[in-house]
């Protein structure tokens, strides 16, 4: 009964991921509309991104960070 | 499953390999041996790149050495500015170590980055740097008045921003390193062949731990940039 329950917990902890997925979806759709549209200015717009994926990507990572901290530390 | 869980704890405890004697004791962890193995294989590298370089007549390991350098730091130079010269070595050093390290576990050493402590240092080096840079460029008067702007009203939030802004370094390329690390287990334990880890190998890696690398110090050079401007 225990460990299902720190499986919830850390199930419910990755759930973060969902908003670093859709952020990073939406940044790159973008970029890309971007670059179609000024090709020229590639360089300066993957920087952008690559930034933008950095700082969304950590919200996924915190969570993984939680989830796996909630595995080990209540095991 | 049981297995794998136990390979993941083994992975993620900080092993003492030897403890030099003297004041009481030294632990030295794994981490830092590997580190030293990282930087023996660095020093090397740089020492055969860079034997016998001439002015003229180049050779091509000398163009080589050069292409590295030319490429590393313009590419720095881009994310820290014109103002920022003064810390491309520093930033070019910490992009190759945190590289290296990332990728070292491709060669069966236990890669550094894994151990939070590791990235806790780097974090605090990137901190520090950033706002000895922001002291020494502007002043301690401008330096401290910095923290009010824009608006008095937002000073918690910006002395605040010290404190987390490495904690965020120091989580992402830890997160990012044993997630990968966790991720790859997971994908041996259940393939069969040996195809499918391989590939999977090539991007968790190789491609996301040279992209860390690159985070990280593109992250840091922002910092720097910031608050020296």
């Amino acid at each position: 009964m225990n460990t299902a329950i720190i499986a919830i917990g850390a199930g419910i902890a990755v759930l973060s991921a969902i908003g670093a997925g859709v952020g990073i979806g939406i940044a790159t759709g973008k970029a890309t509309e971007a670059i179609a549209r000024q090709p020229e200015a590639d360089g300066k717009i993957n920087k952008a991104l690559i930034l933008g994926c950095a700082l969304a990507e950590a919200t996924a990572i915190y969570g993984f960070v939680i989830a796996f901290l909630i595995i080990i530390m209540l095991k | 499953m049981g297995n794998l869980s136990e390979i993941i704890n083994e992975e993620l405890q900080v092993e003492t390999v030897f403890t030099i004697p003297i004041f009481g004791g030294i632990p030295v962890s794994e981490s830092v041996v590997v580190t030293w193995i990282i930087m023996a294989v660095l020093i090397l590298g740089a020492f055969l790149l860079t034997r016998n370089m001439k002015l003229h007549n180049i050779s091509k390991r000398q163009a080589f050495a050069e292409w590295i350098v030319t490429t590393l730091s313009d590419m720095v130079e881009g994310m820290v500015g014109e103002k920022g010269r003064a810390f491309i070595p520093y930033l070019v050093t910490v992009m190759l170590y945190v590289g290296v390290a990332n990728v070292c576990g491709i060669f069966g050493f236990k890669a550094p980055t894994k151990d939070l402590n590791v990235t806790a240092a780097l974090a605090l080096m990137s901190i520090l740097l950033v706002e000895g840079a922001g002291i020494y460029y502007l002043g301690i008067k401008r330096w401290l008045h910095k923290f009010t702007e824009p608006i008095a009203v937002v000073t918690p939030i910006n002395v605040l921003e010290v404190f987390t802004r490495p904690l965020s370094l120091c989580m992402r390329l830890f997160g990012n390193v044993i997630g990968a690390f966790v991720i790859m287990e997971l994908i041996k334990t259940i393939s069969r062949n040996i195809l499918l880890p391989a590939v999977f190998c090539l991007y968790f890696d190789l491609f996301d731990g040279l992209l860390q690398a690159y985070v990280f110090v593109f992250l840091t050079s922002l910092y720097i940039r910031e608050e020296i401007e």
